[in-house]
């Protein structure tokens, strides 16, 4: 979640051909990658998908960086590895499946701002469930500055030890207390400000 | 653990769409008799509590593989027809980094909005029998997690027959031969079986890992209620007395 910054800056700073690509395409590209997930059920499809994106991925010139985030998904896919008492071709599928999707979603993220995103999503679905989406991405960056400061304090009181975890435990969940507190309080405080500029359920993006 | 972190396209089309369809449905249904203005308030709320969610499900317990809901803490704070929300845009934030598919949204905010709706009602029926904070908070949390665990397993049993689909998908016509090795080993059908989904192996390991799990999660959720009972009792709207 530490990436979502950098993610932010690279899809805002990138100059590739999909950065300059409108945002309406690039998630009807990203249903069209969710179809395939979805449709192709042998490993020559998947494959030939996942070489697509991978291709898109070094062609906009993507930080290796950001590419280990597509693996991430990988962690939980392993569970259901023994669903198919491991079966070869299942894993291949499976994983590919996964792979797949959390590619082509570190592409779109990565290529272009989050506030178009909602934009163009904001056509088609409800203002509410929108605005709803835009707050908490707009908060997970406030919790994260807070989470920053937090880690600090938490150090200072033992951090998190094997050793000690009773102790470590408590101090987990008093920075998860914190958290919530300071998040609490900001969210009053974004409320009174959002009241302030005439906010009516619906956030008008720049250009609208 | 109550989440599905399934990737796209491992669930059958019907099961998936039907976890959309009822997720909008009970979506609509909520929202039809919450009032515009009190939800309008609470949205700048609901976003910190989201976003609460999602930073508690990216740290991960690397040993079992767990991460923190954080949601019967934020169907307390948050009461049940606005947790459905919060549910709803955790999951789309959280498919979005590839923890668990984007055709799977419904389905988890189903199950994901069970714990914290029973959360909510689990924590307020057993205040007012038990009176005792740390009880009542892990109780709650414990029963609640468990009903959401189980919802989820329902979820993945209901796909059984399209995941055996998938595995003889391949069988004599794939791009690794699995024939050749069955002929090989299986001349008198011993292995009658291999092939087929092990439903009971899953739930045994999603069981003894979401036990750990919900003690886990349990007892940081506790030790959260009475961080917020000291420092702001409010939040929690309860009665003077709690110990």
């Amino acid at each position: 979640m530490i990436q979502l910054s950098y993610l932010d800056y690279l899809s805002i700073e990138g100059r590739s051909f999909l950065h300059r690509l409108g945002p309406g395409w690039k998630i009807i590209g990203m249903l069209m990658v969710l179809s395939g997930i979805v449709l192709l059920r042998n490993l020559f499809g998947l494959f030939s998908l996942y070489g697509i994106l991978l291709a898109f991925f070094f062609i906009c010139r993507l930080p290796l960086r950001i590419f280990f985030l597509t693996l991430y998904p990988l962690i939980f896919t392993v569970l259901f590895i023994f669903i198919s008492g491991f079966q070869l071709h299942f894993i291949l599928l499976v994983f590919l499946k996964a792979l797949s999707g959390s590619t082509g979603v570190v592409l779109l993220l990565a290529t272009t701002p989050y506030p178009l995103i909602f934009r163009t999503l904001g056509r088609f679905l409800p203002s509410l469930l929108v605005t709803a989406l835009f707050l908490t991405y707009r908060s997970i960056f406030i919790l994260l500055k807070v989470l920053e400061e937090t880690q600090h304090a938490l150090y200072l009181r033992g951090g998190f030890q094997w050793k000690h975890p009773w102790r470590s435990l408590h101090n987990i969940s008093n920075a998860f207390g914190h958290l919530i507190i300071k998040g609490i309080d900001a969210s009053e405080k974004m409320y009174e400000s959002m009241m302030l500029r005439g906010f009516k359920n619906k956030i008008h993006y720049r250009g609208e | 653990m109550s989440h599905i972190h399934l990737p796209d396209g491992v669930l059958p089309v019907w099961l998936w769409a039907s976890g959309f369809i009822i997720a909008i449905l009970i979506g609509f249904i909520l929202f039809r008799f919450t009032k515009k203005e009190a939800l309008t308030k609470k949205l700048p709320l609901l976003g910190m509590m989201a976003a609460a969610m999602v930073l508690g499900a990216s740290v991960e317990i690397v040993p079992i593989a767990y991460h923190v809901n954080l949601m019967v803490i934020s169907g307390i704070l948050l009461e049940p027809s606005l947790i459905f929300l919060a549910t709803f845009v955790v999951n789309v934030i959280l498919a979005l980094f590839g923890h668990g598919g984007i055709t799977v949204i419904g389905l988890n905010t189903l199950t994901l909005s069970i714990e914290g709706i029973f959360g909510y009602l689990f924590f307020r029926l057993f205040w007012k029998i038990l009176k005792r904070l740390t009880p009542v908070a892990f109780i709650a949390t414990f029963l609640a997690l468990c009903l959401s665990t189980f919802s989820m397993i329902g979820v993945v049993g209901l796909g059984v027959s399209h995941y055996e689909e998938l595995i003889h998908k391949n069988e004599g016509h794939g791009i690794f031969e699995f024939k050749l090795l069955k002929e090989k080993h299986d001349p008198h059908g011993e292995d009658k079986g291999k092939g087929e989904v092990n439903f009971r192996r899953f739930i045994a390991i999603v069981l003894s890992l979401s036990f750990l799990g919900w003690i886990l999660e349990g007892i940081i959720t506790t030790l959260i209620v009475r961080y917020l009972h000291r420092l702001r009792p409010d939040l929690l709207r309860l009665e003077i007395g709690a110990s």
